[in-house]
């Protein structure tokens, strides 16, 4: 039979694939997609975008054609288009959550914005010119920002194996990893307390404290940095 | 009335459990081969008058020099015509007898008529829909096969017979014409200097190719998974030439619409009430909750879940996420929503009702911000369930302690 199909496609000038022989599923060849075990969703869906004015970006660039006919995966339950969403928020929540305790690491996020809140309130009370009242920020989530934003390391030290020593390399973060790393060392910080202390109120310290750029956590970070600093002329084992 | 449906099972042949009958009629007509005309059909039962006039032979002597596998072949051939045929009639007179019993015409008594009809009369609790009882025309029931590839004396119709798919490879014989043809056309326009119009060109999008099994169906024959990947890998070649538009029917013949395209084009329209108020009711499901949802059109933003307030849910996530499709729509003070909703737990609850409103509001808005909400997650039904533990494992994916002895 093989022969009578090479006769034909010689006759009608194609050539015989070569993958033709290889033990490829027909699926994953065709349809050129890598299958994910753990999903619930075909390989097909893509992410949701939930935010009004991202989709509206995404109108003005003409994606819209695109994504008409791929089909779209379900709107998580903490996604919401409202006007009180804040991603970084939402994700440093899930950061706080633990064996899926959502409920409690809201609860939990609250508390500490309304201490922070308190805090800055009453600091702008006690304070005398008008300079330094409208100096006082109390929006916790703007707060929540600027602290983040301080905490975040630039560099991260990697083990690398070169002639059977471990050299600690510094190595650039990208965006995402860095936000990560300086969410889940507030976290600790607001974890490494006394006994009588709640959590919220920890953290809400160590937030105002990482705004104002001092504290444990933006020294952490310092401390990564000068450890890289002094780490550089290992720089160029990330390649060679 | 009795007498009537008596007549309807004798006469009818209602099917009651479809399974065994076509299984027996799969097994019976397994060796049988495809004519791919009428002209040839016809050659089977005539064989032995058509090689007296070809031959000059006697009828007799030519049905002597055919082998015994010749002869049982052409028999089943004409079993199997004679099976369908009886099966066809029989069922023409249970749908006559169908209509009348229903009350209506035959003659305009179409196939979802004769669904409804059928589940009326026997109702069925049975789960599985295969399992239930129809009516169906046996062409839908019995698979469909091949009739004769070649005549009395052997030889085949197609010439592409000793391929073993002949059919198959007819189509990639199609496809090469094809792509040729448009060559030369292409090379006619650009000799003419006629420009290539970009709006005509065909747009793919909405449709993909047929599967494997699909395939097969079709053309009635079974191959290998590299003979569809061959097949797919010609069919884009045809369908990336630019003036693919004028093969749009013979490359449409293997394509279907993607599921997206029914979710769009079948919105109902909103129902009204007796005042005049306009609403729509859709059912929504997360994670074992059910809920049923009626949006009403005219309203004040009013929500009430199990007649009580929105603070039926004591947790924010669970009030925002109902209020996340209406608020993407702009809504949240023009409609009023009514929800009964159980089973599951709160976020399941929540869930099932953002689902159902987002359905709901798809009969109130207008088509581009129902590909938003598309767009955003909110009309799809979320799949993740809980899964099952399993056993020798102490959850789903956790597993007992390891002892290393």
């Amino acid at each position: 039979m093989n022969h009578f199909r090479s006769v034909l496609l010689r006759s009608s000038n194609f050539r015989l694939p070569r993958e033709s022989h290889a033990r490829v599923s027909s699926v994953a060849l065709v349809q050129n997609v890598l299958q994910r075990s753990y999903s619930r969703y075909s390989p097909q869906y893509i992410e949701p975008v939930y935010r009004i004015e991202d989709l509206e970006k995404i109108k003005e660039s003409g994606e819209f054609k695109e994504r008409q006919f791929t089909p779209v995966k379900a709107a998580l339950t903490n996604q919401t288009s409202s006007v009180f969403y804040d991603p970084l928020v939402t994700k440093f929540t899930n950061y706080i959550m633990k064996t899926g305790q959502r409920t409690l690491a809201r609860d939990l996020i609250n508390k500490t914005f309304e201490n922070i809140k308190h805090t800055q309130l009453k600091k702008k009370q006690e304070a005398e010119t008008q300079e330094e009242k409208d100096a006082i920020e109390t929006n916790p989530v703007v707060v929540f920002h600027k602290a983040v934003q301080n905490c975040k390391p630039i560099l991260q030290l990697t083990p690398v194996k070169r002639g059977g020593i471990r050299y600690q390399v510094p190595v650039p973060l990208t965006e995402k990893r860095s936000f990560f790393i300086a969410m889940r060392w507030l976290v600790e910080a607001g974890k490494d307390k006394y006994r009588d202390v709640r959590f919220s109120e920890q953290l809400a310290r160590e937030l105002l404290e990482a705004y104002k750029n001092e504290g444990r956590v933006v020294k952490k970070k310092q401390d990564l940095h000068k450890q890289c600093e002094a780490n550089r002329a290992y720089a160029h084992y990330r390649w060679s | 009335m009795s007498s009537s449906l008596f007549q309807l099972f004798r006469t009818g042949k209602l099917i009651q459990n479809g399974y065994s009958v076509s299984c027996k009629a799969l097994h019976s007509s397994q060796q049988f081969v495809k004519a791919t005309t009428a002209a040839r059909s016809q050659n089977i039962a005539s064989f032995s008058t058509a090689v007296s006039i070809a031959d000059g032979k006697t009828p007799d002597d030519q049905s002597q020099k055919m082998s015994k596998a010749m002869k049982a072949y052409m028999n089943r051939a004409e079993a199997h015509d004679a099976l369908m045929a009886e099966e066809t009639a029989e069922y023409e007179i249970g749908r006559r007898h169908l209509a009348n019993i229903m009350g209506e015409d035959p003659e305009t008594f179409t196939d979802e008529d004769r669904d409804k009809a059928i589940e009326y009369l026997f109702p069925s609790g049975l789960f599985e829909p295969r399992a239930r009882p129809y009516l169906k025309h046996p062409s839908e029931v019995f698979s469909k096969r091949k009739e004769a590839e070649f005549d009395h004396s052997g030889r085949p119709f197609h010439t592409l017979f000793y391929t073993g798919l002949p059919n198959y490879f007819q189509i990639l014989h199609d496809i090469t014409e094809r792509v040729r043809e448009l060559d030369h056309f292409a090379s006619r326009m650009s000799h003419y200097n006629v420009a290539l119009d970009k709006d005509k060109s065909l747009n793919l999008s909405s449709s993909e190719w047929l599967t494997k099994e699909e395939f097969e169906i079709k053309i009635i024959e079974a191959m290998k998974d590299y003979h569809y990947e061959f097949f797919i890998k010609s069919m884009n070649r045809l369908a990336a030439h630019p003036l693919s538009y004028r093969a749009k029917d013979f490359i449409m013949d293997f394509r279907k619409n993607k599921p997206i395209v029914k979710l769009l084009q079948e919105i109902p329209k909103v129902m009204y009430t007796a005042e005049g108020v306009p609403y729509m009711t859709e059912t929504g499901r997360r994670k074992t909750a059910t809920a049923t949802v009626t949006v009403y059109g005219r309203g004040s933003g009013k929500v009430t879940i199990n007649d009580k307030d929105i603070l039926y849910f004591s947790n924010l996530q669970d009030r925002e996420q109902i209020l996340f499709p209406l608020q993407f729509c702009g809504v949240l003070g023009t409609v009023d929503v009514v929800a009964e909703v159980e089973g599951g737990g709160t976020t399941g609850q929540s869930g099932a009702i953002r689902y159902a409103i987002a359905m709901a509001l798809r009969s109130f808005v207008d088509l581009e911000m129902v590909e938003k909400m598309r767009l955003a997650g909110l009309l799809t039904r979320d799949p993740r369930s809980r899964e099952r533990k399993k056993p020798g494992q102490k959850g789903a994916r956790a597993k007992f302690t390891w002892k290393k002895r």
